[in-house]
């Protein structure tokens, strides 16, 4: 019965997605204060709030992936790619370098206690929520190689 | 709560789904986790010796936002029994955490449990690790303040939760952060500077105690860019406090603590480098002055209870899993275990060192070459130790006996459009006498992973690593193969396998094969095999748990 309740619970919330993004702050590299509700709306734009870790090969292949692609697709399409690192105080500091020596070229957001991950009831990153007109359309839930391929073609239909 | 209750949650939800269509009614967000695990006997690690074989935690958040106002609630359920080594205090089903919040643009009060961090969080940080079983939320009142949009204050007043309840010590904090940049209107140039004060009040139980029942710890802290060169430091200073020794206390051995931290590096486009100095003494600081005896081995201070701020091992977070045998765990308390072996906190540094060989160069070949380089050393205090009476006094510079060290290199590499491979070296020293009691352990690391497209929606991830050392449980071997079927489906079988082990009984498989599903927010994982005894660690902080074998479920959604 317990096991059915359950199911029931994940079933009946899994119906519904979560569409608007949280009024959080957050801080960016150069450690101004970032409101994720505000900063993010310009009128149609796409924004791809990726979250990944320093530590986390999957999320790292997925924004390298993106990375050798970004600036052909950001020919084609208006959009724009936040990577949100949940880098805690241990790994945080790593941030930066690893950007540079990468060339990525990602806005950063750095959510050091996890808010916005909270926020959102992420548990495994990469994670991906596609933004427009301040409401989630699209969210990713892991990462696949070519998936990122899949992910533009999606962006190209909102 | 009763379980009654829970059974109404699909409804309300069901009504909340309806109610979501009409405008202005707000909205309902949350998300549900739940593990489980059903153990087994095993013919190589033995029999299951715990109660309840069949063992979950299940979490579920639900929040709901009206216009300024949020309110959180998050359900646990840990029936029967938590899985294996979590904290005995989550037990049953009960109401975790539960807040009201009303945020405007410049101000926001939450009342109820909240996680913060100051600065670097080693004065505070209460956050939730579910993995590890942390969840060290403040029970309390918290505001956030923006009085000038370059200065920012936070204000915070409570308990700390532990298991379902919360623990006697009171806590409050203040932090301030101001943009001095904002300011003086720099425009390449950062730099913001911050003070905070964090104390714990609580009583004494020994006669006319020669220290305060109130510790506090100040800290200030600051933060420097400009161009590619970044410098941010933070210091901390925690007031004299008895120091815990086989669970007591007293008036013999008081001492203060403090931290130095200092973090600076340049980095441009193809290139970063950052370096990381930490010096810490005497620097434990919970919401209870004395961690509660669990067992007759163990004591709360083992499950990672009423930890009030975050002191990680400042070493890389592998990803392989023969690199995650030997993890440095940050020396912050002061621990004599006998009169050779005298901790009274921990020295030392990182670097680390990224470069991307440009496509077409030598180095780079058609599609570029990564590498980084990361170094990490760490010492006891130097000083001078005196086991009985119990003293010590350290100097500032120098170092004393080594703990850990950690050098390694990773390169990486694309081959083609399909193909894409990945070189790890890594050197370890784990001072394993001074950190967890047992032999001093080198060893040397060595793994390839490469990951092959068969299609747009296919592929296929495989890995092999090795780890050789003289000491401890002698050499490993470990593969991974994954094939990803579709963006849904996926299934994987891994083994590590300590064929070095000098006892044959001991030289085991610790075999894993299961799949994963994912849609959306959605995942669902089912898992089979055998789980090495040890600690698990999650951003420098661990948590022991014993040899297991058995199924384990993981489903997890967001909405």
């Amino acid at each position: 019965m317990k096991l059915l309740s359950s199911l029931l619970i994940f079933c009946s919330c899994s119906l519904f997605a979560q569409s608007s993004i949280p009024n959080i702050s957050l801080k960016n590299l150069e450690n101004q204060s970032i409101n994720i509700a505000t900063a993010f709306s310009e009128k149609d734009k796409i924004y791809v709030f990726s979250f990944w870790a320093t530590w986390c090969a999957p999320c790292i292949n997925e924004l390298e992936a993106i990375s050798e692609n970004y600036d052909s697709w950001q020919k084609e399409l208006n959009f724009e790619v936040i990577a949100v690192s949940t880098d805690d105080a241990r790994t945080q500091k790593r941030v930066k370098p690893l950007l540079n020596g990468k060339d990525w070229s990602y806005k950063i957001l750095l959510d050091t206690n996890q808010d916005f991950k909270r926020a959102l009831g992420i548990v495994n990153i990469p994670y991906t929520i596609v933004v427009k007109n301040q409401k989630i359309v699209h969210i990713q839930n892991g990462y696949v190689q070519g998936e990122e391929k899949e992910l533009f073609n999606v962006l190209k239909k909102l | 709560m009763q379980f009654t209750k829970i059974k109404l949650l699909p409804i309300i939800l069901t009504s909340f789904l309806f109610a979501q269509e009409k405008k202005d009614i707000g909205k309902l967000f949350g998300s549900i986790e739940s593990n489980s695990a059903y153990y087994l006997d095993d013919n190589r690690l033995g029999n299951f010796e715990f109660q309840n074989r069949l063992r979950s935690n299940n979490y579920l958040t639900l929040n709901y936002n009206y216009k300024k106002f949020t309110a959180g609630l998050q359900v646990e359920s840990y029936e029967k029994n938590a899985l294996l080594n979590l904290n005995p205090k989550y037990n049953g089903t009960n109401i975790g955490r539960f807040f009201l919040d009303y945020k405007t643009k410049n101000f926001d009060i939450t009342i109820g449990h909240f996680y913060q961090q100051f600065g670097s969080g080693l004065s505070l940080r209460t956050w939730e690790d579910r993995q590890l079983g942390i969840n060290n939320a403040i029970r309390g009142i918290r505001v956030v303040a923006n009085p000038l949009e370059s200065l920012t204050l936070k204000a915070l007043y409570g308990q700390q939760r532990s298991g379902f309840t919360v623990s006697d010590g009171k806590i409050f904090g203040i932090d301030s952060e101001l943009d001095l940049a904002k300011i003086f209107d720099f425009q390449t140039t950062a730099l913001s500077v911050g003070y905070s004060l964090v104390g714990r009040d609580e009583k004494i139980n020994i006669a006319n105690p020669t220290f305060d029942q109130t510790t506090t710890i100040n800290s200030i802290r600051f933060n420097f860019s400009e161009n590619a060169f970044y410098l941010n430091g933070e210091y901390n200073l925690k007031s004299k406090d008895a120091i815990v020794r086989s669970l007591a206390i007293s008036n013999d051995f008081v001492k203060a603590g403090n931290t130095t931290l200092i973090n600076f590096g340049y980095s441009k486009k193809h290139f970063g480098i950052d370096a990381t100095l930490r010096r810490i003494e005497n620097f434990s600081f919970l919401s209870e002055r004395i961690p509660q005896a669990v067992d007759l081995t163990s004591t709360s201070l083992n499950f990672n209870d009423m930890i009030m701020n975050f002191v990680p091992g400042l070493t890389k977070q592998h990803h392989n899993n023969l690199s995650n045998i030997y993890v440095f765990q940050a020396q912050n308390r002061v621990d004599f275990i006998d009169g050779n072996i005298m901790k009274a906190g921990e020295t030392g540094g990182q670097i680390d060192f990224f470069y991307n060989f440009k496509k077409g160069t030598n180095l780079g070949g058609k599609y570029g070459t990564k590498v980084s380089v990361n170094l990490a050393s760490w010492y006891n205090l130097p000083g001078r130790f005196n086991f009985f009476p119990a003293d010590y006094e350290t100097d500032f510079l120098g170092r004393g006996t080594k703990y850990f060290s950690d050098y390694n290199v990773e390169i990486r590499k694309k081959f083609s459009e399909k193909f894409h491979a990945n070189l790890n070296y890594v050197n370890q020293y784990y001072n394993k006498k001074w950190i967890e009691g047992g032999d001093l352990v080198h060893t040397n690391i060595g793994s390839f992973e490469g990951t092959y497209s068969l299609s747009d929606k296919q592929s296929i991830r495989f890995e092999a690593e090795h780890l050789w050392t003289q000491q401890d449980l002698k050499n490993w071997a470990g593969a991974t193969v994954e094939y990803n079927f579709s963006k849904k489906y996926s299934a994987y079988f891994w083994d590590i396998y300590n064929y070095g082990n000098p006892d044959p009984k001991k030289q085991i498989h610790y075999f894993n094969f299961g799949g994963a599903f994912r849609q959306k927010s959605t995942r669902i994982a089912l898992n089979y095999g055998r789980q090495r005894g040890g600690l698990v660690c999650v951003g420098g902080v661990c948590r022991f748990v014993p040899e297991s074998a058995g199924f384990t479920l993981s489903m997890n959604t967001a909405f």
